[in-house]
């Protein structure tokens, strides 16, 4: 590395930073909690059927709106408006919306981190393209353009796998979801050029790719990461918005944000368990991945570590 | 900076032209897929193909290039761009002009997005602050807890939750407390009212804003963090200036520049916002109008918005490029 | 300069409002005050967009223009049957082909110009010329000359020639108080269709300037309107001038406009700003049980009917009859109804309102009952659904329909084992006009005016594998041309009964629920009354207390 040029705001960057975040990880009690959690989440992803025998769609009407029966009733979390299990569609709705959620913030992550990266470093036409394009989406609002990429698909018959299902809202959010990173990490680059160890760096001859790569992108990832939690949560709590203004995962299929949108004009009508249990895992669901963002920020973060 | 400023504004013209032909070919497309808007004028009546025809004309839809799949309709764009020039934005589907509509929804909307900036500023940086000054406090972890919360949970659900439980007893309350002519009723009205538009906005701004703020709050204290790091705060530090001094003047203000830029970006993001707690608290603005607007597929009325709306995000942009220069003085423009 | 900024922007903000807030006392208009005017305070939706009597088609438009027009005719509150209220006599001929209207003397416009036959004759032949595009343009389409004043259109549905004239030939002054119409056949129903919006009178200012006339109606109507402020709310007020004897005593209405209609102003009503509303679905049950609240409702089996269609112009199971009666056999329409309905609708086993028009009976539809068993039977018989498919059901993208087909498509996966998809559609409308759907679709009818026909002749393509649902009876149609010509009115509804059994026995669409209206009102509210076919409730019945 360039120890001899760094100054002494990453003096005490670790020689391997991944070994070193693991195991400032470990050391945090929340840390582990938060990780059971999404542990949870992802084996109820992966296998619906350890948590339910019911089948989600499975939905008699005049069952609607039973109460809560507990372990062992026929309806442990009772029945939504439609007279459909709330815990089998709660189970079944967690692959949708977890899936979701990492394939929006995966793309749009490396998407946005590439195209602000080349941005921010070279700037010139390079910049000017990537900052004009980066114009236009934050323009145009997302949910005007969800409307209307959904508007142009609506004859377009994608299946109902659990893919096919989220495809629709993942290319939406996708779409506009990756400008922010490419702001923030043009921004953070634009600074990090400037610093010392990166001019040295250069002088030293280091090559374009091994700077971005080596010095800039680890400077400017932390904000990055600061986001990523949030990002995650809003990815989540954006296809229950998209639920709520019905052009997000489509019924019958189920998502998290199906769910609430549903639960949410029961929330005052006697049935507030509609609500309140898909309510419940996704707020958990959100702190967790906020404190293991946390957590992952401080241990990565070189000029923040303890 | 002069010559920045210039070179700035007509990018942004171009960035401009860009947007309104995006979307245009967007609507087209969609009209073309779905079928001539129209129809949606008869509902369940069954027209005839010539009353049809005679509708398309009273609302200019009677271009044959809307019947042609993938026929870009340069030429309806291009006219409505001349029109845009003379300064008129023409009419929406049912031939109420545009500007009409914006004049009656922007002030709204503008109201609410005041109250919602104002939120996200003020609980931004005062709690984001807190938290970075007493970093790893049990006031730090609270606060933290309770903005992502706060971001977790639906904006829909709270606005919900308000109105229909906490806004009429709410609303009962003040009027019995402070009598039928004071203000504080109006505060807690259910909906929106036109003839009180900034009394009964401010609620539904603040859970709005309420809703957004975390991500404030997490900016602010991540880049105070950061400052409280720097060697210019070390520096000032050492030179024996006093800790509200250097507070003030070098973390706070270098960790205004992610803020600005989060305001920046936030502002085409807050429409989504807008159009639920429009849609909500029964307030018409452009959120409620635009979404109308595309779901009926009124080419006029969805560019003609647009059009004003890139306009006002533009400018809000290179505001904030302009701050950007003038609060980290690292960046340079030339 | 950062903080500057920001403190600028944020104290500039907090003055504004502080300033706003501080500026002026709010006046309080609403009603209830001692001397002030008495004002009814109600709702519309949003999406009004006109209030030009021969353009207005919805709910919304239809129920203000009802206080500041007055037709030739109105409705009795309890039988829908028509009586004269600005007309003086309509009288048919012996082929109810020719019928004379004579209008009552002296009756004036808001701006003072006569009602009379020149009044009408202006408003239909406006109305009625095809090349204004207007609304209700196709009522007119029984009056002789209409086919005249259409444009022509080539193949592509491009407008090739305006209509040859302006003017109905159909349409005579006899004096300025009579008014003769020769229909293009024989329409023993003529005089129940001239109370709908349509036929409403206009003045001459309000032709010379439309676009005004829409948003500032000139009425012949007890209320004037003094202020839109459009697609946020609307103020109508007692016009001094009026003559005729159905008019109200209190003295405004203040109609605001709800984005989602009715249910969301329920919260204005419990906090006492509405004096009309009905609360969303959750909402019903606690309404309900709220004993203050229930001796403040009314209700009113409403006329407007959802039903199922099917595709007829593409291949699928659907164009066996058997199928359809299996599908609507699988529907639990008690169960879906009690569950979501909130009580604003009712199971329907018929094409026509039973009760509500001349002509219409329950129980015409003999496969509307739940009948799980039976279902299966004829479904078997319609060769099952093909393995491995989806029965696509569309929709518009409304959320509470949603939720009803939803429940639909459960019922029916659960019963027959179909599974299904539903495809919300924002273009709903034109899609299903233009036969772009493959399975079962959504249909919703709402009355023009109180007749059997009215839910019947829409089902008229003209030819084959024509219209919505790509179903074509010659049977039908020739029943429906034989009730038009019927010497009277009785005779005509029974022959329109008689077209509605055709219905019933071809099956091709199916009947899900009425709706059913219902509505709170105030504690300063009496004798309110619901339009028997519109669900609204009659504005000039309602009696306002005073303080």
């Amino acid at each position: 590395m360039t120890d001899l040029s760094t100054p002494t705001t990453a003096a005490r960057a670790p020689a391997r930073p991944a070994a070193d975040a693991w195991r400032a990880l470990r050391r945090r009690p929340d840390t582990v909690i938060a990780a059971a959690v999404i542990l949870f989440f992802a084996v109820m992803a992966a296998f619906p059927g350890l948590f339910t025998g019911t089948s989600p769609r499975a939905c008699p009407i005049r069952d609607a709106r039973l109460d809560p029966q507990g372990w062992g009733g026929a309806h442990p979390l009772g029945t939504d408006a439609l007279g459909c299990d709330v815990l089998a569609t709660l189970v079944h709705g967690v692959r949708p919306s977890l899936l979701l959620a990492v394939v929006v913030v995966g793309v749009s992550l490396f998407i946005g981190v590439t195209l602000g990266l080349l941005a921010g470093y070279y700037l010139g036409w390079v910049d000017y393209l990537v900052s004009r394009t980066v114009e236009v989406f934050l323009v145009i609002p997302l949910l005007l353009a969800a409307l209307l990429v959904l508007s142009l698909f609506q004859g377009v018959d994608l299946g109902s796998g659990t893919f096919e299902v989220i495809l629709l809202p993942a290319i939406v959010l996708i779409l506009f979801g990756w400008m922010p990173y490419a702001r923030y990490v043009r921004a953070s680059t634009l600074e990090a050029k400037n610093l010392d160890y990166v001019t040295a760096a250069r002088s030293l001859g280091a090559s374009d790719l091994r700077i971005m790569v080596r010095h800039v992108l680890p400077n400017a990832i932390g904000t990055v990461t600061a986001l990523l939690p949030t990002s995650v949560a809003g990815v989540i709590s954006a296809e229950a918005v998209l639920s709520f203004l019905g052009i997000g995962v489509r019924p019958p299929a189920t998502s998290w944000g199906i769910q609430i949108e549903q639960g949410s004009e029961w929330v005052t009508g006697g049935a507030p368990h509609i609500l309140l249990a898909p309510l419940i895992c996704l707020v958990a669901t959100v702190l967790a991945l906020v404190v293991l963002g946390d957590a992952l920020r401080d241990a990565l973060d070189p000029r923040l570590a303890r | 900076m002069g010559r920045y400023i210039a070179r700035r504004v007509l990018q942004a013209v171009g960035t401009l032209l860009l947007v309104m032909l995006l979307l245009h070919l967007l609507t087209t497309v969609a009209i073309q897929l779905n079928g001539n808007p129209a129809q949606a004028f008869f509902g369940d009546k069954v027209a005839s193909p010539t009353q049809l025809a005679a509708v398309e004309q009273r609302f200019n839809l009677d271009d044959p290039c809307f019947d042609q799949v993938g026929n870009p309709c340069l030429g309806p764009f291009v006219e409505r761009l001349g029109q845009y020039a003379r300064g008129d934005f023409g009419t929406n589907l049912r031939g109420r002009e545009v500007s009409d509509i914006v004049a009656a929804a922007a002030p709204n909307t503008l109201r609410l997005f005041c109250v919602v900036l104002i939120t996200w500023l003020a609980l931004g940086m005062v709690l984001g602050s807190v938290a970075a000054r007493r970093r790893g406090s049990t006031g730090d972890h609270g606060i933290r807890l309770t903005s992502v919360l706060i971001d977790a949970f639906p904006v829909f659900v709270l606005l919900i939750v308000y109105r229909y439980v906490v806004a009429v007893p709410l609303h009962r309350w003040a009027e019995e407390t402070f009598g039928e002519d004071s203000w504080p009723p109006y505060w807690f009205k259910p909906s929106f009212d036109a003839d009180h538009p900034w009394a009964t906005v401010v609620v539904p701004g603040i859970l709005l804003g309420l809703a957004g703020s975390a991500a404030f709050i997490r900016l602010v204290r991540a880049g105070q963090l950061e400052a409280y790091q720097g060697d210019h705060v070390r520096a000032a530090r050492s030179k024996g200036l006093a800790e509200r001094h250097v507070v003030v003047h070098h973390v706070v203000r270098n960790s205004s520049v992610p803020v600005v830029t989060a305001v920046g970006l936030t502002f085409a993001e807050a429409l989504g916002g807008a159009v639920i707690t429009e849609g909500l608290m029964n307030i018409y603005g452009m959120g409620g109008v635009l979404w109308e607007a595309v779901r009926n597929d009124d080419v006029g009325l969805v560019l003609g918005i647009v059009t004003l709306l890139a306009a006002v995000t533009v400018v809000v942009m290179i505001v904030v490029d302009i701050a950007y220069a003038v609060l980290d003085p690292r960046i340079r423009y030339d | 300069m950062a903080q500057i900024t920001t403190r600028i922007t944020a104290t500039a903000g907090v003055a504004a409002v502080a300033l706003t807030l501080a500026s002026c006392s709010p006046s309080d208009t609403e009603g209830g005050g001692d001397d002030g005017p008495v004002t009814l305070e109600t709702w519309i939706s949003q999406d009004m967009e006109t209030l030009f009597p021969g353009d207005a088609g919805s709910y919304d438009n239809i129920s203000v223009l009802d206080v500041v027009y007055d037709g030739l005719v109105r409705y009795d509150p309890e039988t829908t049957e028509p009586y004269n209220y600005v007309a003086e006599s309509i009288e048919p001929d012996e082929e109810n082909t020719v019928w004379t209207i004579t209008i009552k003397p002296d009756l004036e416009f808001q701006n003072g110009e006569p009602v009379d036959a020149e009044a009408f004759a202006r408003s239909w032949n406006y109305t009625a010329d095809g090349d204004n595009g207007l609304y209700s343009n196709y009522f007119f389409g029984i009056i002789e000359g209409y086919d005249e004043m259409q444009p022509t259109t080539d193949d592509e549905g491009n407008i090739t020639a305006e209509g040859a004239t302006d003017e109905l030939s159909g349409l005579e002054i006899l004096d300025p108080l009579t008014l003769q119409v020769t229909l293009t056949s024989p329409f023993a129903g003529f005089a129940t269709m001239l109370g709908y919006t349509g036929f409403f009178p206009v003045a001459q200012e309000c032709l010379d300037d439309v676009e005004a006339c829409a948003t500032q109606p000139i009425g012949n109507g007890p209320f004037q309107v003094t202020e839109w402020q459009q697609s946020q709310e609307l103020t109508a007020e007692r016009w001094d001038g009026y003559t005729l004897d159905e008019t109200p005593d209190y003295d405004a209405i203040h109609w605001t406009e709800y984005a989602t209609g009715e249910t969301s102003s329920w919260a204005d009503f419990k906090a006492g700003d509405l004096d009309l509303s009905f609360p969303p679905t959750a909402e019903v049950e606690s309404a309900r049980n709220d004993p203050e609240l229930a001796e403040r409702y009314v209700e009113r089996p409403g006329a407007a009917l959802t039903y199922l269609g099917f595709s007829g112009y593409t291949d699928g199971p659907w164009n066996d009859i058997e199928f359809r009666k299996a599908i609507s056999m699988a529907i639990d329409r008690e169960g879906i109804i009690s569950s979501l309905g909130s009580g604003q609708a009712t199971p329907a086993d018929s094409w026509v309102v039973p009760g509500g028009v001349p002509g219409g009976e329950a129980g015409t539809c003999e496969w509307c009952v739940f009948d799980p068993e039976a279902a299966r039977d004829a479904l078997e018989r319609a060769g099952g659904w093909p393995e491995g498919e989806k029965l696509q059901i569309s929709l518009g993208d409304d959320d509470a329909e949603v939720e009803y087909f939803t429940a639909i498509g459960n019922s029916v996966e659960e019963v027959l084992g179909i599974p299904y998809e539903l495809n919300i559609d924002p273009d709903f409308f034109t899609t299903r006009a233009e036969q772009g759907y493959d399975g079962m679709f959504r249909n919703n009818w709402f009355p023009d005016y109180p007749l059997n026909e009215n839910y019947l002749s829409f089902y008229a393509s003209g030819e084959p594998g024509a219209g919505h649902w790509g179903w074509y009876s010659e049977e039908f149609e020739a029943k429906l041309d034989e009730a038009a010509a019927a010497p009277s009115l009785d005779e005509s509804v029974a022959l329109y009964q008689e077209a509605e059994a055709i219905l019933a026995e071809e099956f091709p669409t199916i009947p899900f629920r009425w709706g059913f209206s219902s509505t709170y009102y105030s504690e300063r509210l009496d004798n309110v009354i619901l339009n028997p076919f519109s669900g609204a409730p009659i504005l000039r019945e309602i009696e306002v207390s005073v303080g």
